[in-house]
């Protein structure tokens, strides 16, 4: 669903992102962990068209990202970090607004059905999203996710500044997205969150993927060690 | 993408109080320009009616005085005031002259604050140099009138600039732009038809207000046609507007950037284009001067004083129709005065039409250029569409000329016939009758949507090939 085969971005000098290649399959969670300018972020930008690759390519549903901008992007569901709504809608006005303009007509039942399922508590759905907290966005945006029939989901950095509760019913959401067949792909610093929802766990540094996991053939403690391995610290964390 | 762009950004824009605030301003802006408008046009009219009653009361006065000297009575005025003169009638009973306002005139003041909308031409006077202008306060002259031509020019483009500056901007920065650029839509295009969803909010509010105050200042039948110009043209040069706003939003960037550069338009177009072509016009055909021509003419008057017989008898041999009737021969003061005024009118004719040629060329010069900005077209027609546009006094001022001219020629068979005035010729008397201009331009409304087409399919074009990345930086 996602691949990307030797991708490669340079600003300048600075190489973001040094051919990559990866891919993640229908069902499939793949967490990109890495440090501040490791090229997470460039890699979803590029996914999105944001920026052009400087050489390589990256396919979503078969399609090349860059030849088929707005057609990859109907398979497409972005959540950025601070996932940015109109302030002086509803979550329901929204969530039809953005469904609306990706090209899907629902209505109001569908909508709340949606909003539903990605956990967000009825007495909110008419409530302007000034008033929402950021756990209370992403889950506008996964109800987002599921409204658009989503193929492929990118995720940066979701669950940064969310309380634990409210990182856990993420996790749970994304699980139920996999479990739809949604494609996953989320950069994250968060080793604990990442060996909880994802399949597949990948390393990068400068630009590189460094290393690659099944999620399930390696412990918490095994990650931390590869990560820290990966980023030349030795030394245990406290 | 259409309608969900139209229902939620109708819902956005009445949730915004700024917008609240600019939509309320507009309608205020619009009533009180034609309030202000309205008025000056109310008292353009008082002062045509009053020139027109004392002009009837003063007739009264003559046919009473006719009355009284026909019946061979005395009577106690100025001998050179009695009517039985015809020169005393066509000095001392002149007609008025008035260029009537139209029904839209309350829309531009034009020129009206620069020139008289009412003359009354005697039969001695010099209609050459007949001054039209008006005394006008300062500062008034220096502020511009605050009419509705003045909001619709210079006022209405300030509220579509902060309308439409950070369409895409502000997205941008409250980051919500990064999640619409992620759906499958073109941002060149949601742009696009956010900027037209916001036009038409305002076209709407636009025609409201002007129908509203259409019916506040009352419309005649036959006076739509020159309403659905008013509009046709204030949406037109909305649209021009909206179009470079467009080109902005797109290529420009932050907010604060957007804002200084659509100002520096509006400066450039509005103020900038019409000043510098106003000095140039000035000092590529400078003007002869006034105060030169009327000496000149005093020197002419001086000669032709000192050789009043000389004229005299040339005049009568070139007219020998004002002779044969007369039995008297009696030759006057204005005998002589008025054949030396046909002298003293023909020499300086040269001088005059060296300022008519010189205000022509300015005048062509202009109009050449005026395509420049779309601010000095449009508040043209506006002038237009009033009647108070140079062209209108232009016209006005050749009508009185005109006039002039067959009020002297009427008593001049009178004078050299040495044939009395009486009632009975008072009917007779020469009537002016104002005829506006047919000739009006309407290109304007054609041209401003040819730019504008030709702007959005720049900027559509010049869309497709913009990186999103560029959009997001």
């Amino acid at each position: 669903m996602i691949s990307t085969n030797n991708l490669t971005k340079k600003f300048g000098d600075f190489t973001a992102v040094d051919n990559l290649s990866l891919s993640v399959n229908e069902g499939e969670i793949l967490c990109l962990l890495g440090a501040n300018g490791a090229g997470k972020s460039t890699t979803i930008n590029m996914l999105l068209n944001f920026i052009p690759p400087s050489s390589g390519s990256a396919t979503i549903n078969g399609l090349d990202v860059v030849k088929n901008p707005i057609k990859t992007k109907e398979f497409i569901t972005y959540i950025p970090e601070n996932l940015m709504l109109y302030p002086s809608l509803t979550a329901m006005e929204n969530l039809d607004y953005f469904s609306g303009i990706a090209g899907k007509k629902l209505t109001p039942t569908q909508l709340s059905n949606f909003l539903e399922e990605a956990g967000l508590q009825t007495n909110a759905f008419h409530k302007r999203i000034s008033t929402f907290s950021k756990g209370m966005r992403q889950k506008v945006g996964i109800a987002l996710a599921l409204a658009k029939d989503t193929k492929v989901l990118l995720l940066d950095e979701p669950t940064s500044g969310l309380d634990p509760k409210a990182g856990n019913e993420f996790g749970e959401l994304l699980q139920n997205l996999k479990n739809k067949g949604v494609a996953v792909l989320m950069a994250t610093h968060d080793l604990f969150r990442a060996k909880e929802v994802a399949t597949h766990i990948g390393i990068m540094k400068g630009g590189q993927l460094r290393q690659q996991f099944v999620a399930d053939d390696i412990s918490l403690s095994q990650l931390e060690k590869a990560y820290l391995d990966t980023m030349n610290v030795t030394e245990a964390m406290p | 993408m259409l309608r969900y762009n139209f229902i939620y950004e109708l819902r956005l824009l009445l949730r915004s109080r700024w917008i609240q605030l600019l939509s309320l301003l507009l309608l205020v802006l619009f009533g009180f320009s034609t309030f202000n408008g309205e008025q000056k046009v109310q008292k353009r009219r008082s002062d045509i009616a009053a020139a027109k009653q004392e002009v009837q009361e003063s007739d009264q006065a003559m046919i009473k005085l006719l009355d009284s000297v026909e019946r061979g009575m005395e009577v106690s005025v100025p001998y050179w005031t009695i009517p039985t003169s015809p020169m005393a009638v066509g000095n001392y009973y002149p007609r008025v002259a008035a260029m009537e306002p139209q029904p839209m005139s309350f829309v531009s003041t034009g020129q009206a604050d620069l020139f008289t909308h009412y003359m009354k031409p005697t039969v001695s006077g010099d209609d050459f140099t007949l001054n039209f202008t008006e005394m006008s306060s300062p500062v008034q002259l220096l502020f511009g009138s605050f009419d509705l031509a003045f909001v619709i020019v210079y006022l209405l483009p300030l509220l579509i600039i902060a309308f439409t500056y950070n369409v895409l901007s502000s997205e941008k920065e409250q980051g919500s732009l990064r999640l619409l650029a992620s759906q499958p839509i073109s941002i060149g295009k949601w742009v696009f038809q956010k900027l037209i969803l916001r036009f038409f909010w305002l076209s709407v509010l636009a025609t409201f207000s002007l129908l509203a105050t259409i019916f506040l200042v009352g419309i005649g039948p036959f006076q739509w046609g020159a309403f659905l110009s008013l509009l046709a043209l204030t949406l037109s040069y909305m649209l021009f507007w909206f179009a470079l706003a467009f080109l902005v939003n797109l290529f420009v960037g932050s907010s604060a950037k957007n804002a200084v550069s659509l100002i520096g338009l509006w400066v450039l177009f509005v103020l900038l284009t019409p000043s510098v072509l106003n000095q140039l016009g000035s000092k590529l055909y400078p003007m002869p001067s006034r105060t030169l021509m009327i000496n000149k003419m005093r020197e002419r008057k001086a000669a032709a004083t000192e050789r009043q017989d000389e004229i005299l008898d040339n005049f009568l041999r070139d007219h020998p129709e004002y002779a044969i009737n007369d039995s008297t021969q009696t030759r006057s003061f204005y005998h002589r005065y008025m054949a030396s005024q046909e002298v003293v009118k023909e020499e300086l004719q040269p001088i005059v039409n060296e300022y008519e040629k010189q205000l022509q060329k300015q005048q062509t010069w202009s109009k050449q250029l005026q395509w420049i900005s779309p601010a000095i077209v449009v508040q043209e027609s506006l002038n237009q569409l009033a009647g108070t546009s140079t062209d209108d006094y232009e016209n006005y001022r050749g009508q009185v000329m005109g006039f002039a001219e067959v009020w002297r020629e009427h008593f001049m068979s009178f004078l050299y016939n040495n044939q009395n005035f009486s009632q009975a010729d008072y009917p007779g008397l020469p009537q002016f009758h104002f005829e506006q201009r047919k000739d009006k331009s309407v290109l304007t409304v054609p041209i401003l949507l040819l730019m504008t087409i030709v702007m959005l399919c720049c900027g559509l074009l010049a869309s497709k090939s913009l990186k999103t990345g560029k959009v997001l930086s």
